[in-house]
């Protein structure tokens, strides 16, 4: 087992760099982005001059058809996308990379992050499908809200992982062997988005996405919550699912024994599930909610061991994540360290949480988030379908009302799985505090 | 004073009306892992330490923000300044982190034995 170990640890180093091609096509910024700094405006001829970041390349570039001269700014950094179609140096967009931190944004931010993190430290993943688009109605432009979302996700996932490792949950072992899987689920992932929006355009990539995220939200966060009140209506006792029973029972080498976990499976049985789980992080950037499920009911680990492992499979994409829009020069450390602020202590919150509840209550924080994910993602549908022709087009009042409906459902998952945390966990500590204060009478009685 | 088996037998039926199962198998189980055991030392609350690390922390986001047109431009030059950002964000981890769990500990909360 030691040889397997070894050759994951190998993989994880020599990966990244085999690929850095292929995942910074996909999931770093587009070819057709610039980023520098723009030295002059010409009004008349609606050209501005932009001097490149890095290679100090000089460039006229034309401004875009619904483009508007007063919207260019000067000597800052800024973001600028290339409408190819138009000609090798028209704009489509331009947005100022870094915003002004007001006090207002500051404190949404440190919200955002705390929340996020609670959740992250109990359930093993969350917060990242609200943070980017929290950070993106803040002003910040979409490929630095990407960036900066993974910078500040892996040191929250390292936290939170040696806190649960320190309380005896998390599994080392079955980390490194999901997250070396993961990683190729994810160049899996990329090419089947490259492969859809090279065919079908952004429109047919936002639909597949929404697509996706509908179908295993509801699937997998429909069971998660079957299961958590079979174990309500059972006494709270978690049993291995009959699934990863049978599974455990396959007998084709190499057989793995995960010490935490407490299982011994075939590593034919891990591949898929952490394929499965580097896909879902490449097409809706939340790996977890099929990773943790995945772990729970197909290799039969128990909710709380799956949930603290998913924080080792974070950190390691997480890291990877990082260095390769740290390449690019994307991340915007002030977004990621403002949120790390309260989420590091959100985290190690949501992880002492852990000691305090029945297994049932994480299934039932991770069932809650994801059922009304779904619905955040479900209503986007009808504006994608007519967006790619597959219905009539929407009128603008539809679409305004249908995005304010998804963001504000994403905010109410988030907000919804925090408060039952910590409405469970305080329950559980007065109860741990009633039985220790009964235990203190009987002794000095 | 140690309880007597009466004791425990009566701690575990109020503990099993009370739903902790957990605990009535810890209780019924005696012995050094018992609950019926001498509780554990009261250990001090790492004050000084969240003071320490809380000052650090606190520090370097002021100077962070004090020079964050400096600090944005130059972690964004992108190729091996990578190292920025993401050696920044293992720092903040490590100070900050240490911190919030002083803090957490300081106000009492803890994980359960």
């Amino acid at each position: 087992m030691k040889k397997l170990l070894l050759i994951c640890l190998f993989v994880l180093a020599v990966l990244p760099v085999l690929t850095q091609s292929a995942f910074a096509a996909g999931a770093g910024p587009s070819k057709d982005m610039l980023k520098g700094i723009v030295t002059q405006v010409n009004g008349a001829e609606r050209t501005v001059v932009f001097v490149k970041d890095g290679t100090k390349e000089v460039r006229t570039l034309v401004l875009g058809e619904k483009m508007k001269i007063e919207d260019m700014k000067m000597n800052t950094k800024v973001l600028i996308n290339l409408d190819k179609h138009a000609g090798e140096n028209v704009m489509k967009d331009f947005s100022v990379m870094f915003m002004d931190m007001t006090v207002s944004k500051l404190l949404a931010l440190l919200a955002i992050g705390a929340i996020g993190g609670l959740l992250s430290g109990f359930i093993g993943s969350g917060g990242a499908f609200v943070m980017t688009p929290a950070m993106m109605s803040l002003g910040v432009p979409g490929a630095v809200a990407v960036a900066s979302n993974m910078c500040h996700k892996f040191p929250k996932a390292m936290v939170g992982a040696y806190k649960r490792w320190k309380y005896g949950q998390a599994d080392i072992k079955l980390g490194l062997v999901m997250s070396t899987t993961a990683i190729i689920g994810v160049q899996i992932g990329i090419e089947i988005q490259k492969y859809i929006l090279h065919k079908f355009g952004g429109a047919g990539s936002n639909l597949y996405i929404s697509a996706v995220f509908m179908v295993v939200l509801v699937f997998v966060g429909g069971y998660v919550f079957y299961d958590a009140w079979k174990m309500i209506k059972g006494g709270g006792e978690e049993t291995v699912s009959k699934l990863a029973i049978a599974m455990q029972k396959i007998n084709i080498p190499p057989m793995i024994h995960f010490k935490t976990a407490n299982v011994t499976i075939s590593a034919w049985i891990t591949i898929p599930v952490g394929v499965l789980t580097g896909m879902l992080a490449a097409t809706i950037a939340v790996g977890g909610f099929v990773g943790v499920p995945g772990m729970i009911y197909v290799v039969g680990v128990s909710a709380v061991v799956a949930s603290a492992t998913e924080l080792i499979i974070a950190f390691v994409m997480g890291a990877w994540g990082s260095v390769q829009w740290g390449l690019s020069g994307l991340i915007d450390i002030r977004l990621s360290l403002l949120l790390l602020a309260t989420s590091l202590i959100g985290v190690q919150l949501g992880a002492l949480g852990t000691t305090y509840v029945k297994d049932y209550i994480i299934k039932v924080v991770m069932a809650t988030t994801m059922l009304i994910v779904a619905v955040s993602r479900g209503v986007m549908v009808p504006g994608y379908l007519a967006d790619v022709g597959f219905t009539a087009p929407l009128d603008a009042g539809t679409i305004t009302l249908l995005e304010r409906v998804s963001y504000w459902s994403l905010l109410l998952a988030l907000c919804s799985a925090g408060l039952i945390i910590i409405v469970a966990m305080v329950k559980g500590m007065s109860a741990d505090r009633r039985s220790r204060k009964a235990l203190a009478g009987v002794q000095h009685g | 004073m140690e309880a007597t088996q009466f004791d425990k037998n009566m701690m575990a039926v109020a503990f099993a009306e009370a739903g902790e199962h957990d605990t009535v198998r810890d209780t019924l189980k005696g012995g050094k892992k018992g609950l019926a055991t001498a509780p554990a030392p009261v250990r001090s609350k790492p004050y000084l330490k969240t003071l320490f690390f809380g000052c650090i922390s606190i520090s370097a986001y002021i100077l962070l923000f004090k020079n964050e047109q400096l600090v944005t431009d130059t972690f964004t030059m992108g190729d091996w300044r990578w190292v920025f950002p993401v050696g920044a964000a293992f720092f903040f981890s490590f100070i900050h982190g240490a911190f919030a769990s002083n803090l957490l500990t300081t106000l009492g909360l803890e994980a359960k034995k």
